[in-house]
């Protein structure tokens, strides 16, 4: 068992944190512009066929990995951070909950697009 | 006996750089938020008439500013992160490691040509 | 001669009289020139004898004068009376470093940072050889093997990141910035073969992964080591490290060029 001596989760949350976090900064801006603004408030006009047809390719696939499940752990590794911080936990309880919901959402995501 | 005190959660409010590190961690709140709508968004693709309802509670001005939140948290912390990547990850070519200014330019053009392709994509222009 | 003075605040405790700290106000004449250090020599020498604080060599090379000025980690050597505000009604406030016991008014106790320090083993550790017998030439560099470590190299242990940073605030066990940037320097040096020694501490929870880049300790360290940047890339080495005991059965060696 040494080869397990010492080892924990840490690089692994991480890892994905850091992947996350480039996804928020590389990827998100453009998709909360056009998605969150842009497209509401009427300046672009998407069509629900159009959306379907991206969403149904690898575009669906590239959409669901880097703007929902990498930033999702990016969130929860900063949250959880965020409460031993401010002194609210932190601990493995806030580990459990926050990369929990991060992968129940993450799979939730992957499942929509495998099963559309 | 030595004086020893222990930090209260409140420690970041005492100076500035705390607190605009403070405001660096919270830029994943509205993230959250804007993750929720896109997968709901997401799941309104199966039929029409469930995408006209997305768009209608996307069109909600609440909705919209929390959105637009949303935005100005990924530019912020686009800011923050692409200072970070230089210093934690440094490039070296040969003897001399990649100036940071350097990186700092690319990532921010990297975000310049997503929402370029992005707007074209999505006004009409094949992916 | 019209002489300008300041008001000082400085932090007295006594360990046998006092059950806390106290700020007592002196004024102090100064110009230009006069450093926060220069302050506290002149309280000491002029007006109260019995203030303690540590310092040695009155330019930023000893790191003993580390004192929190207005609430900011400084060298009391490298911080000037003229660079703060010159009412008498705000005075410049002088602590002992954050997040460390305090012995006495600005003496802290520097074995909580250098327990830590010692257990990264800031130090050359040789390939089991006698490095008395080796010919010169084996432990020669290149600037290029220089350049990986040198901007790490230039810590004078003086503690101020550790007043810096909130995680070691927050949790005292955690290694921290000053000794986590010597195990990097180390690490990256070409004639050093200790790594895998130094590696599974830097490992642990409170090793590097305590670390969540405030950067504070980066901003406030006087000779420019970039602590903060030192334990980012530790989080890169100890995640290969991890992953590599993970595969392998055993520690990651030594990676030079």
């Amino acid at each position: 068992m040494s080869r397990l001596r010492g080892l924990h989760f840490e690089p692994l949350w991480w890892s994905l944190f850091s992947a996350g976090g480039v996804c928020f900064a590389v990827f998100v801006p453009a998709v909360a512009l056009v998605f969150g603004v842009l497209v509401p408030l009427g300046v672009i006009e998407v069509s629900f066929v159009e959306l379907v047809g991206w969403y149904q390719g690898i575009w669906g696939l590239i959409f669901t990995g880097a703007v929902l499940c990498l930033p999702a752990f990016h969130a929860a590794h900063r949250i959880r951070h965020g409460l031993h911080d401010l002194k609210l936990g932190g601990g493995s309880t806030s580990a459990f909950i926050c990369y929990g919901v991060a992968a129940v959402f993450s799979f939730t995501a992957l499942w929509a697009w495998f099963t559309f | 006996m030595s004086y020893k005190t222990s930090l209260s959660g409140s420690w970041w409010r005492k100076h500035r750089f705390f607190k605009l590190y403070m405001l660096r961690e919270a830029t994943v709140l509205p993230l959250a938020f804007l993750l929720c709508s896109l997968l709901a968004g997401v799941f309104s693709l199966q039929d029409a008439e469930r995408f006209a309802q997305w768009q209608s509670f996307m069109g909600n001005p609440l909705i919209v500013a929390v959105h637009l939140i949303a935005l100005l948290a990924s530019l912020y912390h686009a800011f923050t992160f692409f200072q970070l990547f230089p210093r934690v990850m440094p490039i070296r070519l040969g003897d001399k490691t990649l100036p940071a200014q350097w990186l700092v330019a690319a990532q921010w053009l990297a975000v310049v040509v997503i929402i370029a392709i992005v707007l074209w994509v999505v006004s009409g222009g094949e992916p | 001669m019209n002489v300008q003075t300041r008001a000082i605040e400085v932090t007295r405790y006594s360990p046998e009289r006092d059950k806390e700290p106290y700020l007592q106000r002196y004024d102090v004449p100064f110009d230009e020139s006069t450093s926060i250090l220069d302050a506290l020599n002149y309280i000491k020498e002029h007006i109260d004898a019995t203030l303690s604080y540590r310092w040695s060599c009155r330019m930023a090379i000893c790191g003993s004068c580390g004192v929190m000025v207005n609430g900011i980690p400084k060298l009391g050597c490298k911080d000037f009376l003229r660079l703060y505000d010159h009412t008498p009604e705000t005075p410049i406030r002088i602590e002992p470093l954050a997040h460390f016991s305090v012995e006495r008014d600005l003496i802290v106790n520097m074995d909580e940072f250098l327990t830590h320090l010692e257990a990264v083993k800031p130090y050359i550790i040789g390939d089991n050889v006698d490095t008395a017998s080796l010919p010169a030439e084996a432990s020669l560099q290149s600037p290029a093997q220089l350049s990986r470590y040198q901007q790490f190299a230039n810590c004078i242990n003086c503690g101020l990141c550790y007043a810096a940073c909130p995680q070691f605030g927050l949790n005292p066990e955690f290694v921290g910035p000053g000794a986590i940037a010597l195990a990097h320097r180390y690490n990256l040096d070409s004639r050093d073969h200790g790594k895998t020694e130094r590696m599974p501490l830097l490992n642990s929870k409170n090793g590097v992964w305590s670390c969540t880049f405030v950067g504070f300790c980066s901003d406030v360290c006087p000779k420019g080591v970039d602590p903060a940047a030192a334990v980012n890339q530790g989080k890169v080495d100890s995640a290969k490290s991890m992953l590599i005991q993970l595969f392998k059965g055993s520690q990651l060696q030594g990676e030079h060029q």
